[in-house]
């Protein structure tokens, strides 16, 4: 796609947003076209500033410095949402509007706007002041309750809520861009991280209601498919995913293990019954993978027809040839001069190549562009900004 | 107030399973008018429960009907002359075909993405997969299981381990690798809406759910093109780790009374505030932790003596104490505290839905209110099998 194919070519969004969710998702609509303006001030830096993972949350933005809680600075925001389709938040609840940004403001700057707040809990109820990390929030949702071996505790990690929510956000926001395109009209979107995560537990929540009970905690197990596990390989915590999803790939593991007598046994002939003795199944398994690397047990039992995959940690999956060879990760020629392969959008449009994102910017880079060439200001005028501290 | 986002945009559901019904799920709550096919056998999703007394019924499995609920359904055999017909007349008349077949299924029937295109020039043909259609993997199998695995996310969801090789990373429970590529189709299906809207311009979308879930990794990945080490899944070395700065601020759940609360009081700031909360404990004027970098270095020692003051108390008491005191802490709900929670209940955070053979349930509805639209979040149960056969197929043209 050239820049003006690009779905969101033409759309200008302002984010004020930082720390994870917010970037994320701005750095969707940013890949997709839409001109970013991060807006931030080094009184109060965005906490990612200066590590890896701001490179990857602010990809394809302009990033402008300027003090929100300076008067002349809020007057630099009103001006940029005068000229703005949408503007992204995600501040504690509250701080918006001490920031003389409420809705109804940002509004009378630009009816059409579609301005969209992120919080912990959302914006109304007892609980909206809540104070949130999302790793813990994700607690809060039933998330990681509905993890863990048997038996065990809830599960402690897993970093899902910001990255759920930012792409959430930018989903939310084409949505209300569509509504915009039909009717004219913009809105305010109240949205909750705690319950974008509890609305991805539909199961468990019909579960309760169905059967009076709360999740059964299986591990890598399955209420329906087995064998389904993973099954320990050569080298020390090294393991391959197996999901027998039927009898045909049943057959086709006990062939390529050489365990014809499974196969032929009318005891695993059906779901039920390898479900029943999985445990004798997984012991049957584990003495085949043991003998092989992970991705060449992937292999063979790829080759079989089987589904499976190594479990690899994220350096692992930094390497994977299926991330270059797909067009996700893309090498950039770094400001340090470095070449590094970062990471893209995670669809294709037309068979072609994902969009050519650009280097995270630092703060202030586009300081000239925003404030002279879109608001119109000059030279003088930026520079008194800047020893006001406005600008900064 | 209009009702939702979406007026006059049409879908034609295709997908069965998770992540296609998903998508859908999505665009019918934004109030785009969707249509489920399902083979006369009914989609897959209806045999994977939970059902009632886990007994398997293909019109109570709770997943299928909080995957498609305010869809119509119609039931077509595309492998016979009528129905590959049937769909090319419903293709016609929609923006949106969303499929997630196995390899080249609606292609098996002759009724592949340049075939719908030559019937509807304009259409958003979103196709989920679990590899994408390029790369070495383009023809792998992969279920939830293997897709959590490969993407890098079971290795973090224990946290550290005594002994790595006897507890093996695990997934996390409710299908959430499928969800996420579901998740990401309906994001670009409605930019693509968008610039449809706006250029006539239809799209051919290709989503991997390998790739989406990779995605949700992107402050990992960042940190591995920065030549960092992946975090440590043993134990023993997460201390070596955090002497070297590569492990984040303390935080984690506490056994309580009744369960578990979870708490970061990583700021120093925060930290005197806990301190205060737990009584002034004469251990934190040790040096192991009076300094925040001090708590990180040892915090598999602190996380023992925090544990054994929580576990006097109940988890929503002390998540109450430490909110009173600004410190992130959150009770470890379970589904009967979301079901019973004043909080969502006053944001009217479910719904309740009458399924003339499922009864009425409590649905999760949606993350997001809008100011001018109410979104049509309970407009009508999940479709039974084939419930809009008349309506829908007899009066195509």
């Amino acid at each position: 796609m050239t820049m003006n194919d690009l779905p969101l070519h033409g759309i200008r969004v302002l984010d004020l947003s930082w720390i994870i969710a917010g970037p994320t998702s701005t750095r969707f609509l940013a890949g997709m076209g839409a001109e970013v303006i991060k807006v931030g001030s080094a009184r109060r830096p965005d906490p990612s500033t200066g590590s890896p993972p701001f490179q990857a949350y602010n990809q394809s933005k302009s990033y402008c410095s300027l003090n929100i809680s300076d008067p002349k600075g809020l007057e630099l925001v009103k001006q940029l949402l005068a000229i703005s389709d949408v503007v992204i938040e995600n501040f504690a609840v509250g701080v918006i509007e001490r920031l003389g940004l409420s809705y109804d403001v940002v509004r009378a700057q630009r009816p059409d706007i579609i301005m969209v707040s992120s919080s912990g809990t959302g914006h109304t109820g007892p609980d909206k002041d809540y104070v949130a990390y999302g790793s813990l929030l994700q607690h809060y949702t039933g998330w990681n309750s509905i993890s863990g071996n048997p038996q065990g505790e809830p599960v402690a990690g897993g970093l899902w809520a910001d990255p759920w929510v930012g792409m959430e956000l930018a989903m939310v926001t084409a949505a209300a861009l569509n509504n915009r395109a039909l009717t004219g009209q913009g809105q305010y979107v109240d949205f909750s991280m705690a319950e974008a995560l509890s609305a991805a537990l539909p199961g468990a929540i019909l579960d309760y209601q169905m059967n009076d009970r709360e999740p059964e905690l299986m591990g890598n197990r399955d209420a329906l498919y087995a064998p389904h596990g993973v099954y320990h390989c050569a080298g020390p915590d090294r393991w391959v995913a197996i999901a027998v999803t039927n009898d045909e790939e049943w057959n086709a593991l006990c062939g390529l293990i050489q365990r014809p007598e499974l196969g032929a046994d009318p005891r695993f002939a059906n779901l039920e019954g390898r479900r029943k003795y999985q445990d004798e199944l997984d012991a049957a398994i584990s003495q085949w993978t043991i003998q092989y690397e992970d991705y060449d047990a992937t292999i063979l039992l790829q080759e079989a027809g089987v589904p499976s995959g190594p479990s690899l940690d994220i350096s692992r999956v930094f390497n994977e040839p299926q991330l270059r060879d797909s067009g996700y990760l893309k090498p950039l020629k770094m400001r340090d001069g470095e070449l590094r392969d970062l990471p893209g959008l995670p669809w294709r449009f037309d068979g072609g190549d994902g969009p050519d994102l650009t280097e995270a910017p630092v703060l202030g880079q586009h300081n000239e562009y925003v404030y002279q060439e879109l608001l119109g200001l000059s030279l003088d005028e930026t520079n008194r900004l800047i020893e006001e501290q406005a600008i900064y | 107030m209009a009702a939702g986002l979406l007026p006059g945009v049409r879908v034609l559901d295709v997908g069965q399973g998770i992540s296609a019904p998903y998508c859908a799920k999505i665009l019918a709550h934004m109030g785009a008018e969707v249509i489920k096919v399902e083979p006369p056998e009914g989609d897959m999703a209806r045999r994977i429960g939970p059902f009632p007394g886990d007994t398997p019924h293909p019109e109570k499995s709770g997943l299928f009907l909080a995957l498609n609920i305010n869809k119509y359904g119609v039931s077509l055999d595309l492998a016979s002359t009528d129905g590959a017909n049937a769909l090319k007349r419903l293709v016609a008349d929609v923006d949106i075909v969303i499929e997630n077949p196995p390899p080249d299924a609606l292609e098996a029937h002759g009724l592949g993405y340049e075939t719908l295109k030559s019937i509807n020039p304009g259409l958003i043909f979103t196709s989920i997969t679990p590899f994408g259609n390029r790369g070495p993997y383009k023809d792998f199998k992969a279920t939830d299981l293997v897709i959590h695995h490969m993407s890098g996310h079971a290795q973090g969801l224990l946290g550290a381990v005594e002994d790595p090789d006897s507890n093996p990373p695990i997934r996390a429970g409710g299908h959430q690798a499928d969800l996420v590529g579901g998740m990401a189709a309906a994001t670009a299906t409605l930019m693509a809406l968008y610039r449809k809207r706006m250029t006539g311009k239809g799209s051919r979308i290709d989503i991997s759910s390998f790739e989406a879930m990779v995605n949700q990794h992107i402050s990992g990945l960042a940190g591995s093109a920065y030549g960092r080490p992946a975090p440590p899944r043993d134990l023993a070395k997460v201390q070596e780790a955090a002497s070297g700065g590569n492990v984040s601020a303390i935080g984690g759940i506490l056994p309580c009374k009744d369960g578990y609360v979870a708490v970061s009081p990583r700021e120093d700031v925060q930290w005197e505030r806990w301190l205060v909360i737990m009584g002034n404990p004469e251990w934190a004027t040790d040096d192991r932790y009076t300094t925040r970098d001090a708590r990180q270095r040892n915090s598999p020692s602190l996380w023992k003596l925090l544990s054994e003051w929580s576990s006097n108390y109940s988890k929503h008491e002390i998540a109450r104490w430490g909110q009173e005191q600004r410190i992130p802490c959150f009770a470890v709900n379970t589904v009967l505290d979301l079901l019973h929670d004043e909080h969502l209940a006053q944001r009217e955070f479910f719904v309740e839905l009458n399924h003339p053979e499922a009864g009425t349930l409590k649905y999760p509805g949606a993350a997001y209110r809008f100011s001018h639209a109410k979104l049509p979040l309970a407009a009508r149960p999940a479709p039974l099998l084939g419930e809009h056969n008349r309506s829908i197929l007899e009066n195509l043209a």
